[in-house]
């Protein structure tokens, strides 16, 4: 790995098209951008661990500069763990410690999931949230579920299953929208695909996104485990988060070396295992008419797998519904990036490009696949934003 | 025609001749110090940056071994700033004399090297980049040592002591009277101005060009011109110096400097002490001496390739390229040649240059009559940055840009870091690659002595880093506009820079490399139309 | 996965994003697919066909269409020889959508506009975006540099020297520099554009600059005039200071490029042409002398894509097209044999000959069809285009985007013309 880590830092060539396409460099004159952080200082860290600009909170990790290289650096990797290293040293203020730790959040408000999303609505409590904790005020929480995922789903045997398959919903799914957990079990078992599903630790990328990097490790190590046995008992690991999904089978080994070969091989997003499905003709097509428009935004994290949108390919079966793409890069929220107080400025600022594509389109509700960028989408034009396979459930009247 | 006067003029602005010129100063004679080029454009900057730990030459040269260990320990006690302590390895290969390793352990001991073996399996798995076919290794007291900032911290200490330095200025007569020296005469190489020297003394320390010096007085000095080839990796391979446990030969020795790693080097007479010239062949043939201890060699991206010339001292003509020792050796013409005031120093390395300087100035402040001893064992070359000052820089610079400008400017550095807090804009890294700011750029290019955007290249490292000089040379030129000492042509500026790197990267022009020359053609060419910019 | 489309465009930079274009009109389904975002951000954002007279290359050539149909007869190899009955119906397609699009690229009447660069020099170019097509600047009484102190990529001082020392100005005319000073600190050409596209970022530099503007004045700004399609920055200065505004050649990253990059990424959104970025071809699978697939990574998963016809337009070294070791020149998908020349580079840097490096490339025959050493069709369902063609020495003929703007038009004509 360390080889690796060399090698790839010598793919740089300085042409800046990572500087040219950051969302966050477009907007504030804050960040010292990705290049810097990323392969230039890399340079340096290979014997001085602290070479890290203090501007590298303000990567959002949206990994645009990954995607965009010609070259094959992994920028977004290469700032990643600056970030860590400079929490490592100087240490991350509570806020980030507690945004980061999604899973500890979500745990907590378990406890009484309506008192915690009334207060979270509150404007005094928000006012004094950003006073205190730098937590901004205007950047809506998503609202807790009544009932966890898990608690509602129903395992359900298929005789003869054409597959079977774990998944892996997620944080966002378990604990903030359940119904699409609950949609992809219904779309799975309409196609004889048997679901099953486990108590898995957050993915780690919210740690990683805060430099939290020991926190994000362990439950690297806690997952992998977990999911290297159901892969050998003959399941695919599914996901309906894009951002887990590459967590899940990337990251965690080029952040932490570890060796993720099965995970990777066997890790889809639904719509990839869908397509799949559909590939070997085992997809269910009678599908009814949806007659509606959607933008849809394709979220930086899928973008990253560099595969294009699955989601698209299986959506466009449905008769009448038409779908257009709103293609306007990161939506600018990256997970708890935007809730923090210095940083929803810019966040809001990137995501005008959302509101820009929406106006362009005249489209009336969006779909896509990320938590967050559904939250954001929906906090920036006021649109109704769903998951698509919610809308694929749908169009199979389940 | 202004006439000035000095006790000792030191010809050769390289490691012997700035520390001949801080020790006259610190004597209390008067000293100047003459450069046709900067300060270190020759071998001083043009050798592979390593501070023996002397055990190169244990076997074979137990004398040299000493002197190496003895200033090497010195040179980190007084001037750790210019010292990067990163240790050294020999290390041994299967195709290597078994024997030879306990020879050199016992070699190194009676020279006073601390040697310890290695766990060779640990030492492999921390730096993967060497060979698994190692048989054993030891470690070294080797250093990396700035080259460019040894020879400033030499002459900002000499200048403290009132002594001169002209830089890009050409002797170009030594004129004597009735078998005396009695002054030199000199010519700026960038105005053709000439300028007359009355002297006692010239102390002739011009390495490889010293044959150049002592034919402008009638004299002879046999100097091996011995070209040496160097290959810049991108990055380091390994935080230590790598040997081979062998003896010496081409291209083994690796020496990670700074944000780099240099391999080097080869040995090859030449005529001419200006043969910086890299052959295709030299490149290839170090390649494959490299590929023994470090067998990926070829996926690492190479960024330039460059030559140095060392000046071998050969008493009796004959020997030559590594049979030759690589001791120092000191001619008093008077004795030699019944020349009065002219003392030639040749020979010697980099590591012992201090030494060299204190032989030296012995002779010379005999023959003048001054009996003040040398204190540049004792004094310290320069006063380390302070905490409160490098913490301020990381504020305003960032971690790698406040430590990398605290070694490059020493005592500049505060002035640098006030400038910076006063104006956000000053904070910007012109050189991304190595992290040199606007303000640092400035600071140099304001010094009287910086002449050509290569000398602020020298003195800060920019424009060496992985895109050699594409992006920064451009913001260099830019800052620049307002500062009236560089009166050529932005074309002329920029094209002289741009050539200078373009000599280096052209022969390792693959890979990455190429890419980055294929961008730099795109920017310099197809964007700026240069190639035809009057 | 195994991904089937009609037209497989490997490759996001001009010739790609030109090849996808023309092969949509066809009704195909197209797709483009990309290691990387393209390079045209690191372009000048305009198209130069041919700067200089090929019997004085030191001559700015007045009629570059007649040149490059005489190419023939001086330069066989050149890649313009494969296109040249394309070239003229590519340009007016290119200008036809960028003019779709309110950023009509214009031509300077058949001659090349000289068009100043961020060194003083003057570029000859011959379609330019309207803000950067500076029309008779020899006229102007007066012409105002504006530069930004914090704007590390620029220095004012610099072009004006040299803009009077070039020769192309008359000695009458006054030049100034205006050094402005924004309230955003770290400037990157990108967040300056940004800047730039709010009410405050013109304020401030209208305040800074209006001083300075006298009747017969022109204003030349960085190329930093927006980011954005619908905001047209050169004309929202260039009312508030009653002068035109330009913006001129600078390093990359610079807004025009990538400006067109958007442009053109906007049209083929709007022909329903998939874009991917971000996903690295390791190869191909390939049948006598058809291709039957290529393979591509995504997060350490292979997938496959089919299709009818490939275009490469992947770029040379800089794209990542071709790469090299010691001695050896490799095209990266195919395999493809590479022309090479025995001498890889000059000697002096800023040579008039340029670079032996910059030629190399892949042969084909006028159908743009790949060719073994030969001379036979190696793959017939690939079409190579722009710098992937062995050649041209675009840094110094000012050919580069003007190649790959007609190879990708005729590759994706020809993709179109396919029988399915």
């Amino acid at each position: 790995m360390s080889q690796d880590r060399h090698l790839i830092l010598d793919n740089c060539i300085k042409c800046n098209i990572c500087v040219a396409n950051c969302p966050v460099v477009k907007v504030t004159d804050q960040y010292a951008g990705p290049k810097q952080n990323g392969p230039d200082l890399e340079r340096f860290r290979l014997d001085e661990p602290a070479a890290v600009h203090p501007s590298i909170s303000y990567c959002s990790n949206c990994k645009t500069c990954d995607f965009v290289c010609p070259s094959g650096v992994n920028v977004a990797t290469m700032n990643c763990k600056a970030k860590g290293e400079y929490v490592a040293l100087n240490g991350a203020p509570l806020r980030d410690q507690v945004l980061g730790r999604v899973e500890w959040i979500c745990k907590a408000a378990q406890i009484a999931p309506s008192i915690v999303n009334w207060a979270a609505g509150v404007g005094p409590f928000r006012a004094m949230g950003e006073a205190f904790f730098g937590v901004a005020a205007d950047m809506p929480f998503p609202r807790f579920a009544s009932k966890t995922f898990l608690q509602q789903f129903q395992p359900k045997k298929i005789a003869n299953p054409k597959g079977k398959v774990l998944y892996y919903p997620g944080c966002y799914v378990n604990y903030y929208t359940p119904e699409v957990g609950l949609a992809l079990a219904k779309v799975l078992a309409h196609n004889g695909i048997e679901m099953v599903v486990d108590d898995f630790n957050c993915c780690g990328l919210p740690t990683v996104s805060n430099g939290l990097m020991d926190a994000a490790k362990a439950y690297g190590v806690s997952n992998l485990e977990k999911l290297n046995r159901y892969i050998q008992d003959g399941y695919a690991v599914v996901t309906t988060c894009p951002s887990c999904n590459l967590m899940l089978r990337q990251e965690y080994h080029e952040l932490f070396d570890m060796d993720t070969t099965l995970v990777t091989e066997n890790t889809y997003d639904a719509f990839e295992y869908l397509v799949l499905l559909h590939e070997k003709g085992q997809l269910d097509t009678q599908l009814k008419a949806l007659p509606r428009r959607y933008g849809y935004h394709q979220p930086c994290h899928l973008r990253a797998v560099g595969y294009g949108v699955p989601s698209q390919e299986i959506l466009q079966l449905i008769p009448d519904l038409q779908v257009l793409p709103l293609d306007a890069g990161c939506c600018g929220l990256s997970g708890s990036y935007g809730f923090k107080k210095e940083k929803y400025p810019i966040s809001r600022e990137i995501g005008q490009n959302i509101v820009r594509a929406v106006e362009d389109t005249g489209v009336k509700q969006a779909v896509t696949e990320c938590g967050m960028c559904q939250l954001q989408v929906n906090h920036v034009t006021g649109l109704p934003v769903v998951h698509p396979i919610e809308l694929l459930a749908e169009a199979y009247g389940l | 025609m202004v006439t000035e006067r000095v006790q000792v003029v030191v010809i050769g602005g390289g490691a012997t001749g700035t520390g001949i010129l801080r020790d006259l100063a610190m004597r209390g004679l008067s000293a100047l110090l003459v450069e046709q080029g900067d300060l270190a454009h020759g071998t001083s900057s043009r050798f592979h940056g390593l501070l023996h730990s002397g055990g190169r030459y244990a076997v074979k040269d137990k004398e040299a071994a000493k002197e190496c260990i003895e200033e090497n320990l010195l040179l980190r006690r007084l001037a750790p700033d210019c010292i990067e302590p990163t240790g050294g390895l020999f290390a041994q290969l299967p195709s290597d004399d078994p024997a030879y390793a306990e020879t050199w352990v016992k070699a190194c001991a009676e020279a006073g090297i601390e040697t310890k073996e290695l766990d060779v399996g640990a030492l492999i798995q921390k730096y993967p980049v060497l060979s698994p076919k190692i048989t054993r290794a030891y470690s070294v007291p080797d250093a990396a040592v700035d080259g460019f900032r040894m020879l400033w911290s030499n002459v900002n200490s000499a200048r403290r002591y009132g002594a001169k330095m002209a830089n890009y200025s050409k002797l170009t007569a030594i004129h004597q009277t009735n078998g005396r020296i009695s002054g030199v005469e000199l010519t700026n190489t960038l105005t053709g101005e000439a300028r007359q020297i009355e002297c006692d003394m010239v102390i002739n320390a011009a390495g490889a060009w010293a044959g150049e010096v002592t034919t402008l007085a009638g004299l002879d000095v046999s100097i091996i011109k011995d070209k040496g080839t160097l290959l810049a990796f991108n990055h380091r391979l390994t935080n230590q110096v790598v040997n081979r446990l062998r003896p010496p030969g081409d291209a083994d020795i690796f020496v990670p400097h700074g944000t780099i790693t240099l391999l080097g080097t080869t040995s090859v007479s030449v005529d001419d002490p200006n043969s910086f010239k890299t052959t295709d062949k030299e490149v290839q043939d170090m390649l494959a001496v490299g590929r023994e201890m470090m067998p990926r060699i070829d996926d690492y991206r190479i960024i330039r390739a460059f030559a140095g010339v060392r000046p071998l001292y050969q008493a009796n003509k004959g020997a030559g390229g590594r049979a030759v020792t690589r001791n120092f050796a000191l001619i008093d013409h008077e004795q030699r040649d019944g020349l009065t005031g002219l003392i030639s120093i040749v020979g010697g390395k980099f590591t012992t240059f201090r030494l060299m300087a204190e032989k030296t100035v012995d002779l010379a402040a005999k023959k003048l009559g001054n009996n003040t001893p040398c204190r540049t064992k004792e004094e310290p070359l320069s006063a380390p940055q302070s905490a409160e000052m490098l913490e301020r820089g990381k504020k305003v610079f960032g971690v790698p840009g406040a430590k990398k400008a605290a070694e490059r400017l020493g005592e500049g550095f505060a002035k640098v870091v006030a400038e910076a807090e006063q104006d956000r804009a000053k904070r910007r890294m012109f050189c991304e690659c190595e992290m040199v700011s606007a303000a640092e750029i400035e600071y140099v290019a304001d010094d009287d002595d910086s002449k050509t955007l290569s000398d602020i290249r020298r003195r800060t490292r920019m424009g060496m880093g992985t895109c050699q000089g594409i992006f920064c040379s451009y913001r260099t030129l830019g800052a620049m506009s307002d500062h009236k000492q560089f009166t050529v042509t932005h074309r002329e500026f920029l094209a002289e820079f741009l050539q200078n790197r373009w000599r280096g990267v052209r022969a390792v022009l693959w890979g990455q490399q190429l890419r980055e020359a294929q961008l730099s053609s795109e920017i310099f060419c197809t964007l700026f139309g240069m190639e035809r910019m009057k | 996965m195994n991904k089937k489309t009609d037209v497989l465009i490997i490759g996001a930079g001009l010739s790609g994003l030109m090849a996808a274009a023309k092969a949509a009109e066809s009704g195909k389904k197209v797709t483009v697919a990309a290691k990387g975002m393209g390079s045209l951000s690191l372009s000048s954002g305009c198209i130069d066909l041919w700067g200089y007279d090929i019997d004085d290359p030191q001559q700015v050539c007045p009629n570059p269409l007649a040149q490059i149909a005489r190419l023939g007869e001086v330069n066989r190899e050149h890649p313009y020889t494969k296109v040249a009955d394309v070239l003229e119906e590519s340009l007016r397609c290119f200008q036809g959508i960028t003019a779709r699009y309110g950023c009509d690229y214009r031509d300077n009447g058949g001659a090349n506009w000289l068009l100043p660069t961020a060194v003083g020099t003057f570029r000859p170019s011959f379609l330019a975006p309207p803000s950067m097509a500076v029309k008779d600047l020899d006229k102007a009484k007066r012409i105002v540099i504006a530069g930004y102190e914090e704007l590390k990529d620029f220095y004012p001082e610099v072009m004006a020297a040299n803009l009077a020392r070039n020769g192309n100005l008359p000695e009458s005319v006054n030049i100034a520099v205006v050094k402005l000073r924004c309230a955003w600190k770290k400037l990157y050409a990108t967040t300056l554009a940004h800047r730039l596209e709010q009410a405050e970022g013109i304020k401030e530099a209208v305040d800074q600059i209006k001083p300075h503007v006298v009747s017969g004045t022109v204003v030349l700004f960085p190329p930093v005039l927006g980011e954005r399609l619908d905001i047209d920055v050169a004309a929202r200065l260039s009312a508030a200071l009653g002068a035109p505004v330009y913006e001129v050649a600078n390093i990359p990253p610079a807004l025009p490029g990538q400006r067109l990059q958007q442009l053109l990424l906007k049209h083929l959104r709007n022909m329903g042409v998939d874009v991917i970025i971000g996903c690295t071809f390791t190869g191909a699978k390939t049948e006598g002398n058809r291709c039957l697939q290529v393979t591509a990574e995504g997060a350490g998963k292979t997938f496959t894509f089919a299709a009818q016809t490939y275009v490469l337009a992947t770029g040379a070294f800089v794209g990542g097209g071709l790469d090299s070791r010691i001695g050896a020149v490799r095209e990266m998908i195919f395999d493809l044999p590479v022309c090479t020349l025995e001498k890889w580079a000059s000697g002096e840097f800023l040579s008039m000959n340029g670079h032996g490096f910059n030629r190399f490339g892949i042969a084909v025959n006028d159908r743009l069809q790949p060719l073994d050493e030969a001379g036979q069709v190696c793959l017939e369902n690939v079409r190579i285009t722009g710098a992937n063609l062995a050649g041209a020495n675009g840094p110094i003929e000012k050919c580069g985007n003007g190649v790959a703007l007609a190879s990708g038009y005729k590759a994706g004509k020809l993709a179109g013309e396919v029988p399915s």
